[in-house]
């Protein structure tokens, strides 16, 4: 038998099933945190911080990512402050500028906010989500995909860069990874890359609703929580 | 020696070594730390050896080879006992009259002496050197007490009482109050409460605990870890064991970097003698009381210093750090409840149980207590490792033990705290070494680094150099880390190249307020320190290097420019003999000229000029 702990976010008590993760009882009762390394089923390392909430102990507040912490009884949290909202932002500033040849990141650029990018663009073709990380150890057992590096050396790289029998051709890497699909408009080339923007009529919904998941199309680019539909796999 | 089996059998051991030892009455301690051993002190020791048995000594003089005795700078150093004579920068040649004159027949060698350089007299007595004498050395002394090769020594010395009273006659309850009352608190950086953290673990259920001794030390220029490691690895045993009492671990872990090999070697050899010694291992001193240490190897990776970091490498994952939702006392090494604390935490604990709460409450200001050992460097007389009251000022340290600037030039800041921490000016050395006073002024008493910069240090620079290393270190899990840092260096790198804006100065505000707020390990939450702080102090200096395209130290390449002032050049030729690039021409006797278009802006002619006639503007 499942059991219930009550939590509160944004104002709202919730029964959430215990040893959930915030994130995921948010999505279930659909308020909108944007996220990008969490896909459900697979574990949580909070590696892009979008998903960050204000959790209120004591009249304190602290910053974490909600995709990492654990639902208890009586924990309060906030997801959509203008504290969270400006941090949100900057971070989702940092990632559009390193790979803005990607949908879903241009998406998430829009859904939290970012007007304008202050930074050079790279055009690198990977945020380092470790989606397929994830899903090639933890659903396939395969581990034919890995991390190597430290820092800006890090990357995604098969076992000692060479061993591709490991590879049971599921192609859930494909399917999960951010940066399969392009923009809306196609590939920007180097040198001309731009902040898309052009989905902010989506936000309009959004933002009318915040604390509520409206199934905007947003989330389809990088597989959102509520599109996902991997829970079948699992 | 036979194996202890009770207290008894400790306290008889220790002192008929005492006995033993002082039996010979005359002592040469010779320090054979990593910063001597680096001014080649093996070769002085060898030579020593050598000579006492030629001169057929060996017998009457006790030479005890020390870890780190602090002073590193006059290394190698030697002290001999009884007159406490204080030798420094001998050399093997040195060893014969060593010998002959000093320990035979107790006279003084003038040559060896340290000679102050603030009255520029020789001082004969250690005691009296103002570089000690102004400290207050609880821990660094016992390291000149014991040969850490040498368990016996440190049994001797009284080592393991503290042991032996708290698994004698103390409840773990008990040295937990005893640890929350002393106010002692962790000493690796986040200063956090060593007694809270003890009574967390100790309530968490759990069949299997562990306690891990972090030796990881990596920021730049510290090194009091390793000197406590290699100059007494048997204190921080001792103090691992009495808090594996405390909260009730069988199992500890000394995790120290691979980098560090004579520590390695020094903490390998103390849990081996101890464990022969039954001070480690089953029923210890016929107490209930069971625990075994294991030294593991870090690879040197900045973020495996971090404590979820350390227990990934621990299990023999990737050095990447955890959410810490649920603290490391609860859910740490293989989901166990685990008590991490820094070295010099754990090798406060023995003196604390020893002396007692209000002999370690004495010292320090209200919320910080004991002392703090403090690794000072950069442009100042005297460098090495210093130990101080908490509350100590930072004047006091840098002009009193430091022996303030070199070449005469003014001294400007003080960064605290290695990459983490911050920049403080010169206005602010009035500050206490205070664990919540300097994080009050955006800085940080950290692992104890502390770099002191004159006017010849350019502070963007600084920051940026800071920013290098915590970019390259950064595990790269996160966003706000790995990007945040990439970016706040790729504005810093701007600025000091003379591309930044005002804006920039915003934005790089913006960021690193980010980065500290999101990031998801103390590395991150923390890299943004030195840009922070530089910004908050010395935002002219930004401004400088925007507005008016210059750097006011003379240190960023681009915005500067070499050129000879011909008052003062005498034509002397060095410059142009120096100069690697053939930038400089000029004929004997005759003013110099700098070529600017093949000028690398390197600053060897500047540091070679002996008439000063290099400027840069």
């Amino acid at each position: 038998m499942l059991h219930y702990v009550t939590i509160n976010i944004d104002g709202a008590d919730i029964k959430a099933p215990k040893g959930s993760s915030v994130l995921e009882v948010a999505i279930e009762y659909g308020i909108c945190i944007p996220h990008l390394c969490h896909v459900p089923g697979l574990s949580d390392i909070g590696a892009c911080r979008l998903c960050i909430v204000e959790n209120v102990t004591n009249g304190r507040a602290a910053v974490t990512t909600s995709c990492t912490l654990k639902v208890q009884e009586g924990i309060a949290l906030m997801s959509n402050t203008d504290r969270i909202k400006k941090l949100r932002q900057n971070i989702a500033e940092l990632l559009v500028a390193q790979a803005p040849n990607s949908r879903a990141i241009q998406d998430i650029a829009v859904r939290c906010g970012v007007k304008e990018v202050r930074y050079p663009f790279r055009n690198s073709d990977c945020v380092l989500c470790g989606r397929c990380v994830r899903a090639c150890s933890e659903l396939w057992h395969a581990n034919a995909l890995g991390f190597i590096g430290r820092g800006k050396e890090r990357h995604v790289e098969r076992p000692l860069n060479m061993r591709e029998e490991f590879c049971k051709g599921c192609d859930y890497c494909i399917q999960l990874c951010p940066m399969t699909i392009t923009p809306c408009d196609g590939p920007m080339r180097p040198g001309e890359e731009y902040l898309c923007g052009k989905c902010e009529s989506q936000l309009m919904i959004t933002e009318d609703v915040p604390e509520s998941c409206v199934w905007c199309r947003l989330g389809e680019g990088f597989n959102c929580g509520r599109y996902a539909g991997l829970k079948a796999v699992r | 020696m036979p194996r202890l089996s009770t207290k008894e059998d400790l306290e008889i051991i220790g002192k008929q070594l005492l006995l033993d030892r002082q039996k010979v009455n005359k002592i040469l301690i010779i320090c054979g730390g990593t910063g001597c051993k680096v001014s080649k002190s093996q070769d002085v020791i060898d030579a020593l050896n050598k000579e006492l048995l030629m001169q057929e000594m060996d017998s009457e003089v006790h030479m005890r080879v020390t870890g780190c005795h602090g002073f590193c700078e006059q290394g190698p150093i030697a002290v001999i006992e009884p007159g406490n004579i204080f030798y420094c920068h001998i050399t093997p040649d040195d060893a014969h009259d060593i010998v002959t004159k000093t320990l035979k027949n107790g006279e003084i060698i003038e040559g060896l002496l340290y000679t102050d350089p603030v009255s520029g007299g020789k001082v004969p007595k250690e005691s009296e050197i103002p570089f000690y004498e102004a400290q207050d050395r609880q821990l660094l002394f016992q390291n000149r007490e014991v040969n850490p090769r040498s368990i016996e020594d440190y049994i001797a010395i009284g080592g393991f009482s503290a042991l032996a009273k708290a698994i004698g006659s103390l409840a773990p309850e008990e040295i937990i109050r005893d640890i929350k009352m002393s106010g002692l608190r962790g000493r690796g950086g986040g200063g956090f409460a060593t007694g809270r953290k003890w009574a967390e673990c100790r309530e968490a259920p759990s069949d299997e605990k562990y306690v891990i001794c972090n030796a990881d030390e990596g920021d730049p220029g510290a090194y009091m870890d390793r000197c406590l490691l290699e100059g007494n690895p048997f204190l921080v045993l001792e103090g691992m064991m009495i808090g594996a009492y405390a909260i009730g671990a069988t199992k500890g872990y000394i995790y120290v970097r691979n980098e560090y090999p004579l520590a390695v070697k020094h903490a390998r050899l103390a849990v081996q003698q101890a464990r022969k010694l039954g001070i480690l291992g089953e029923d210890i001193l016929g107490s209930s009381f069971s625990f075994d240490v294991e030294v593991a190897r870090g690879g040197g990776a900045f973020v495996c210093g971090e404590s979820t970091a350390l227990m990934a490498s621990l299990e023999g994952k990737v050095g990447e750090p955890r959410p810490k939702d649920v603290h490391t006392v609860i859910d740490g090494l293989w989901h166990k409840p685990t008590t991490l604390n820094n070295v010099e935490t754990w090798a406060n604990v023995p003196s604390i149980i020893l002396n007692g709460v209000n002999w370690f409450a004495s010292k320090g200001t209200k919320g910080s207590k004991g002392t703090k050992i403090l690794a000072l460097t950069g442009r100042i007389k005297n460098t090495g490792l210093v130990e101080v009251a908490m509350g100590t000022t930072i004047r006091h340290i840098v002009f009193d033990i430091g022996g303030g600037a070199t070449n005469g030039k003014a001294i400007k800041a003080v960064q605290t705290g290695g990459p983490s921490g911050g920049c403080l000016p010169v206005d602010k050395f009035d500050l206490p070494v205070d664990f919540d006073v300097l994080y009050e002024a955006g800085s940080m008493v950290g692992s104890g680094g502390m770099v002191v910069m004159d006017e010849s240090s350019c502070m963007v620079d600084v920051a940026k150099y800071f920013l290098t290393f915590l970019q390259d270190e950064s595990c790269g899990m996160c966003v706000p880390c790995r990007l945040g840092t990439d970016r706040m260096l790729e504005i810093i790198t701007d600025i000091t190249e003379g591309r930044g804006t005002s804006e920039q100065i915003d934005l790089l505000e913006e960021l690193a307020d980010t980065v500290t707020q999101t990031s998801l390990c103390g590395l991150g939450k923390t890299a943004a320190n030195p840009v922070l702080s530089t910004l908050r102090y010395f935002r002219d200096e930004y401004e400088a290097h925007i507005k008016n395209k210059e750097c006011p130290a003379g240190v960023c390449k681009v915005l500067i420019e070499y050129s000879m002032d011909p008052e003062k050049c005498t034509g002397c030729g060095i410059c142009k003999r120096a100069c690697i690039h053939g930038a400089i021409s000029g004929e004997k006797k005759e003013v110099h000229l700098i070529d600017s278009e093949l000028c690398q802006k390197c600053g060897i002619c500047r540091s070679e000029c002996k008439f000063e006639a290099i400027q840069v503007s």
